[in-house]
């Protein structure tokens, strides 16, 4: 039996964070292997990276080359490569990711038909798998690009991770887990549908954040029970699963309708999920759950969180946030008369212990 | 907590059932110059107005304004009109846009739903202590029902079926809309099968006459608004083919598409093919505070789906000369992005797509800045719209007024103008 | 709020003196006939002669039983000599089962506006009106419901069904509030929120946000099957900003134009009488308890709204319009189109103790209730209704017209209706459907629908019973040889009056020509009645 009182002392995030504020607004926000960055992929098709190797966290010249949102920010530690993926269809794999100037490897335009959902690096560091709204998965050779492999995954497939194994876990916007050979098998389905409803017209919800335990053998998929589509509400909701059989294990309900998504899971080796969500109009959780226990043991009450990062050292994790006061009709100006955006302050915690 | 324009002390004078109802209704709302009617009758013109509520947003739409910081993360794509470009999410009204006329310098006044919805479909008229009839009420009376008999305006719409009398404001209830909850039609609309049509028509010969005879000495708004919900029932009886989905053609069925906007738009077609004057459709669940990029890529391809299809489906008929065809929300999407990945309301900036009788075709008219938060140069209400579209249909809003029991009334908003740049 | 009540005897008086000569305060005319007064001097012209017997039969049988008189009754009444035969039949009818049926319906359609029923609900309704309770002692059961008294908790339906959330929509809370004031008050406060050139601002608000304080923590009770309401108890004052001023304001529990009422502070745990129980989902009785509060403060003589609000409706009910239209908007800028009339209506009630048979009995004895409602002529007939020259048609409800349908092409015998029987719910939900408005819809005016329309042309159910069976109305038609004794039955039946000589004839010129299918021609003409304007509205 885990003591989370236990846990809390050794992991629990200190009260006041370091604050980078990313402007415009950021979803991913990932720690490189190596622990010296932290990169966040953007709105505005721009790369950004900060030192987080000393206090001063100074930003390091963004990124260029790609278009609209970045949403799949993956690392090998080898050869310090980072690779990013937009919402366009392009995947970069850039080397030296912690240099001013960092190469670009190599660049694929149209690795898919628009929105690359993410991205992910095979164990044993050779392939990177993609996915996305055109429905496939694909993999590539971190060494030159080349592409290795592609499964017709028949929806949206909104998550990628491998497995310790070489195969794939893929999360898709109907609710459903699919675990893959990489030759394009499938080995078997997790069904997750209740994170999935029609609503009218609207197709709502799916796999918002996927994750697994290190050894493999438990898969958490997130996301929400929609109760409605248009402005979706319903609450956060995490579904576990054997790996091994299929089965379900337990469902985590983590909070109220207003609290929405699951944005991205964390399995901390020490067997607790971190997670964070974003509702509405402004809600958001950093969460601690034991899997078996159902409800958490740590809430810390945010602004929409959206991803969250542990550093290499265990001792720190970031977290996207989005400034308060995000939501609003009309036209709220600032004291200049300019239209602005919303901004994501990223918050890195200390944890204690 | 909004103002609401709509409640005026001329409502209590008359109570609004009055005027909805009763009260000397019916004889209201004449047109000044009743000549004007036998020209317009000359080439019935019908209206397909298409009401996407909640806000459709324009930037994942029709004024896409790819990789900048509030253009969220798709992509444009090129149109069948050079140099005209729409969102990737309307792949196939992007091949028709030869017969489409976006304008993207809408600019009005309310941000909420609750005011906002009613306010656009009535145009938004100064307020002049009276309430306004819907755009398709409007239709109805200054068009009247043409020679199908069917009742002029007909709404298609999820959820339940009825009689919408408030559409029709001062106007009275004759000029509600007919609703068909989801398309289907209306409950006893076959005539019982003990009935033959002669004994139908002898036993409603039979009533009439007994109400003509109880009319007698009475207030003639009762017997004026039994008579014609009969009448339309009657001619529905007689048009149940129009429901009937299982002589819709397959095909048809599989190029609209089987989910709600596909089956009502085809349906729509149906109305306008048998002469129905103004056709509404409704979509609801548009309003996207929350996963507005999720939602619109689930939601936009089905509307690009059926409204494609039934413009083209118009040209091929050669219907589009004489069906003005609106799509639009109460208002558009903020280019800021929200914390739950969703946009606000929008009304400082938004788009309309229109298509059809008297109108260019292939064109943009008005644009944003490159950022898409405001209006570049002219800007324009849905005062402006309204003229634009009675000029569309041959209706000269500067001259033909409503006559409301005596009170002259503007058709549309009197310190606006019409489009220009829209009317062919 | 106290009532001038000297100011208004007075006025009464000054009336008398005026119309009749010389008297006294203390020998003041009946109520209704103060009420022709009034609405003579307001006619401004010639009024209509009084009803034949036939359209007064049809009328006070529909007004106060809710169905047609059968054929019998109509002959009978028509028959009758006596020069009280109409005050004895209102007398008879306010006294029947039938009178039970139907205040009971006027109140649930008036109070509920098809939002849904219950049988506890309706149980409430028939014993209070069986034993003609007031209207402020019905007032109060409905807002602090008593959980323990079996025969009126169904009260509590009021509370319960507002406070159902539908489909994903939160619980409408404002809309609760808003019925209290439009229901109790004759006062929607929402609407107030427009008038921001009649009212200050902040008193607009305050009027909805003191009710809210009332009501706003109520709850459907999870512990009991019956429908009862719980509440969390009120700690502090309700907070609210003026939109134009940007001014935070509280306000606690504060009926429009009443004293606020203090709100005590408890410790923690200590607001209940009875404790709440988590594991029964019991929600504790308060010691603050504001429904209680507001059931003794709301429905009292004293509280000018309220009993012009009841007043109003209860003229409506019977004349076809309220003295203030709409029903529940009244304010300084919507003045009755009678106001003295309204207050003498709504002092005398209360000074009656809210006897609502009393007061629809003196308004049926009225004659501006007792005038026809066909105009001499048709300039008359575009006289503005407010006036009263002519009698006003009424809209039927649903539940009328079924009973009325059943009626007319029943055995000519008085129906005796179980509203609880099987067949009879069955027949209701179906002519509901096609007939009522949808919820939330006040069903106060006419309002014809293409539904309707269909429902008489091709319901299956309504269509079978028009066919002849039994010793029902087709069946005893189709035995009349005689083409002007068929006319006669058929019209006293249906339209429950004898048919002039021109419908005489015109009813035998049909079925001659129609010899060959005789069963049709008679289904046809009955039909042609029940679908008929005449039939379909009191007139």
């Amino acid at each position: 039996m885990i003591d989370t009182r236990e846990l809390l002392k050794k992991f629990e995030p200190a009260k006041d964070a370091k604050i980078i504020t990313a402007d415009p607004q950021v979803r991913s926000a990932r720690f490189s292997p190596c622990g010296k960055l932290l990169v966040a992929g953007g709105f505005d098709g721009r790369v950004r990276r900060w030192n987080v190797a000393d206090e001063a966290t100074l930003e390091l010249p963004a990124l260029e080359g790609h278009h609209a949102w970045i949403d799949g920010v993956a690392f090998r530690q080898e050869g310090e490569l980072l690779f990013t993926a937009d919402s366009w269809g392009q995947l970069c794999c850039w080397g030296s990711y912690a240099a001013e100037k960092p190469d670009v490897n190599w660049r694929l335009e149209a690795a898919h038909d628009g929105w690359i959902r993410d991205v992910a690096v095979s164990p044993n560091g050779q392939r990177i798998a993609s996915c996305g709204s055109d429905q496939l998965v694909k993999i590539w050779s971190i060494a030159d690009g080349g592409k290795q492999a592609e499964i017709a995954a028949g929806r949206d497939v909104l998550r990628v991770l491998w497995m310790p194994d070489g195969s794939l876990l893929t999360g898709d916007d109907r609710g459903f887990v699919k675990h893959w050979k990489d030759d394009g098998s499938l080995i078997r389905q997790f069904d997750a549908a209740p994170l999935y409803t029609l609503s009218r017209l609207q197709d709502v919800g799916g796999v918002h954040a996927l994750a697994i335990d290190r050894e493999g053998k438990l898969l958490a998929a997130g996301g929400t029970i929609p109760k409605n589509g248009a402005t979706v509400t319903g609450p956060p909701t995490i579904f576990l699963f054997d790996v091994a059989t299929g089965e379900q294990k337990h469902k985590l309900s983590l909070g109220a309708d207003s609290d929405c998504y699951v944005a991205d899971i964390h399995f901390h080796d020490e067997g607790f999920l971190s997670v964070v969500t974003y509702g509405t109009p402004g809600a958001g959780q950093l969460l601690y759950v034991l899997p078996e226990e159902g409800k958490p043991f740590f809430t810390r009450k945010m602004s929409n969180l959206h991803s969250i990062s542990w550093h290499p050292d265990g001792k720190r994790l970031a977290v996207v946030a989005t400034n308060p006061g995000s939501n609003g009709n009309g036209r709220p100006l600032d004291k200049e008369g300019n239209y602005v955006g919303n901004k994501s302050p990223i918050h890195v915690f200390g944890v204690s212990g | 907590m909004n103002y609401s324009h709509l409640c005026t002390p001329t409502d209590h004078v008359l109570s609004r059932r009055a005027i909805l109802g009763a009260a000397g209704a019916i004889g209201l709302g004449s047109l000044l110059a009743p000549t004007r009617a036998a020209e317009l009758q000359k080439k019935h013109k019908q209206v397909l107005f298409i009401w996407i509520d909640g806000g459709m947003s324009q930037l994942e739409s029709w004024d896409p304004k790819p990789n900048t910081v509030f253009g969220g993360p798709f992509r444009a794509i090129a149109t069948s009109v050079p140099g005209i470009h729409v969102s990737e999410l309307l792949p196939r009204s992007a091949k028709i846009m030869q017969h489409l006329a976006i304008i993207r310098s809408v600019h009005t006044q309310d941000n909420s739903h609750s005011a906002g919805v009613a306010r656009i479909q009535r145009g938004d008229p100064k307020n002049r202590g009276v309430t306004y009839p819907y755009f398709g009420s409007a239709v109805a009376k200054l068009l009247g029902p043409g020679d199908s008999g069917l009742p002029p305006y007909v709404w298609i719409k999820p959820g339940s079926s009825g009689f919408i009398h408030q559409d029709a404001g001062f106007l009275g209830p004759k000029f509600g809309a007919v609703a068909f909850g989801d398309g289907k039609p209306p409950e006893n609309l076959v005539l019982h099968e003990s009935l033959k049509p002669e004994e139908d028509d002898e036993r409603n010969t039979l009533r009439q006459a007994a109400n003509a005879r109880y009319a007698r000495g009475r207030r003639k708004q009762m017997g004026e608004a039994t008579s014609y919900v009969y009448d339309v029932a009657r001619t529905l009886m007689k048009w149940q083919d129009l429901f009937d989905t299982s002589k819709f053609d397959p095909r048809d069925v599989e190029r609209y598409g089987t989910h709600e906007i596909g089956r009502h738009m085809l349906q729509a077609r149906k109305m306008l093919e048998a002469g129905v004057t103004f056709v509404k459709v409704n979509s609801y669940g548009w309003d996207t505070h929350g996963d507005n990029f999720n939602g619109h890529l689930s939601l936009m391809p089905k509307f690009d789906q059926a409204f494609a299809a039934i413009v083209q489906d118009l040209a091929d008929r050669s219907m589009l000369d004489n069906v003005l065809v609106i799509a639009m929300s109460e208002f558009g999407r903020t280019p800021r992005i929200n914390g739950h990945i969703g946009r606000d309301h929008w009304p400082e900036a938004w788009s309309v797509v229109m298509a059809g009788s008297g109108l260019k075709r292939g064109l943009v008219v008005g644009e944003t800045n490159d950022k898409g938060t405001f209006v570049k140069g002219d800007e324009h209400d849905i005062g402006a719209l309204f003229h634009t579209w009675f000029a569309a249909l041959g209706i000269d809003s500067k001259t033909v007024e409503y006559d409301n029991g005596g009170q002259p009334l503007p058709i549309a908003h009197e310190g606006m103008q019409a489009v220009k740049e829209l009317l062919a | 709020m106290r009532l001038p009540a000297l100011r208004l005897v007075a006025a009464g008086t000054l009336l008398l003196l005026v119309g009749s000569g010389s008297a006294r305060a203390e020998d003041l005319a009946p109520l209704h006939a103060r009420i022709d007064q009034f609405i003579t001097a307001g006619a401004g012209g010639p009024v209509a002669g009084q009803a034949s017997d036939a359209e007064f039969c049809r009328r006070v049988y529909l007004d106060l039983a809710g169905r047609i008189p059968s054929l019998e009754e109509t002959r009978a009444f028509l028959a009758d000599g006596d020069a009280d035969k109409r005050a004895k039949l209102i007398d008879r009818l306010l006294a029947s089962e039938d009178h039970v049926r139907r205040m009971s319906q006027a109140l649930h359609v008036m109070l509920m506006e098809r939002l849904g029923d219950h049988a506890e609900w309706q149980k409430f309704l028939h014993q209070s009106v069986r034993a003609n309770e007031p209207w402020d002692r019905i007032v109060r059961e409905i807002l602090n419901p008593n959980p323990d008294d079996e025969a009126t908790r169904g009260s509590a339906l009021w509370f319960t069904k507002r406070l159902e959330n539908y489909g994903q929509n939160p619980v409408d809370i404002p809309g609760l509030v808003r019925d209290v004031g439009r229901h109790f008050l004759g006062i929607d406060v929402q609407c107030c929120q427009c008038h921001d050139h009649l009212f200050v601002e902040e008193y607009k608000q305050e009027y909805y946000q003191g009710l809210f304080a009332f009501v706003g923590n109520t709850s459907i009770r999870q512990d009991v099957k019956f429908p009862a309401v719980g509440q969390k108890p009120l700690e502090k004052k309700v907070e609210f900003q003026s939109v134009f001023v940007q001014k935070p304001k509280a306000v606690g529990p504060k009926l429009p134009g009443g004293a606020e009422i203090e709100i005590p502070t408890f410790a923690k745990g200590e607001e209940f009488e009875q404790q709440p129980d988590k594991k029964t989902r019991f929600p504790g009785t308060l010691k603050f308890d504001t429904l209680k509060l507001l059931a003794e403060q709301l429905p009292r003589p004293d509280n000018r709204p309220f009993t012009r609000n009841i007043a109003n409706r209860l003229w409506w009910l019977v004349m076809g319009r309220g003295l203030v239209e709409p029903l529940d908007l009244g304010h300084a800028g919507n003045p009755p189109s009678h106001p003295e009339l309204l207050d003498l209506l709504a002092y005398e009630l209360a000074a009656h103790q809210f006897d609502m048979r009393w007061l629809i009995r003196e308004i049926a004895l009225s004659q501006a209730y007792q005038r026809s409602s066909a105009a001499a002529d048709d300039a008359a007939a575009t006289v503005p209704g407010a006036k009263y020259v002519v009698a006003l048609e009424k809209q039927l409800a649903s539940e009328q017209l079924l009973a009325s349908i059943r009626q007319a092409l029943g055995d000519g015998k008085p129906l005796a209706i179980d509203v609880a029987d099987k067949s009879w719910t069955e027949w209701q939900v179906k002519f509901d459907k096609a007939l009522a408005n949808p919820p939330r819809e006040p069903e106060v005016g006419h309002n014809p629908t293409v539904k309707a329309a269909l429902f008489f042309m091709n319901d299956a159910t309504l269509l079978a019973w028009i066919k002849p069976e039994g010793a029902n109305l087709a069946a005893r038609l189709l035995k009349q040889a005689d083409g002007a004794a068929l006319a006669d039955e058929l019209y006293l039946s249906v339209l429950s009056r004898p048919p002039s000589d021109e419908e005489k004839a015109e009813v035998a010129s049909f079925l001659a020509a129609r010899t060959d299918r005789r069963e049709k021609a008679v289904t046809n003409l009955i039909w042609s009645l029940l679908a008929s304007n005449e039939f379909c509205v009191n007139h």
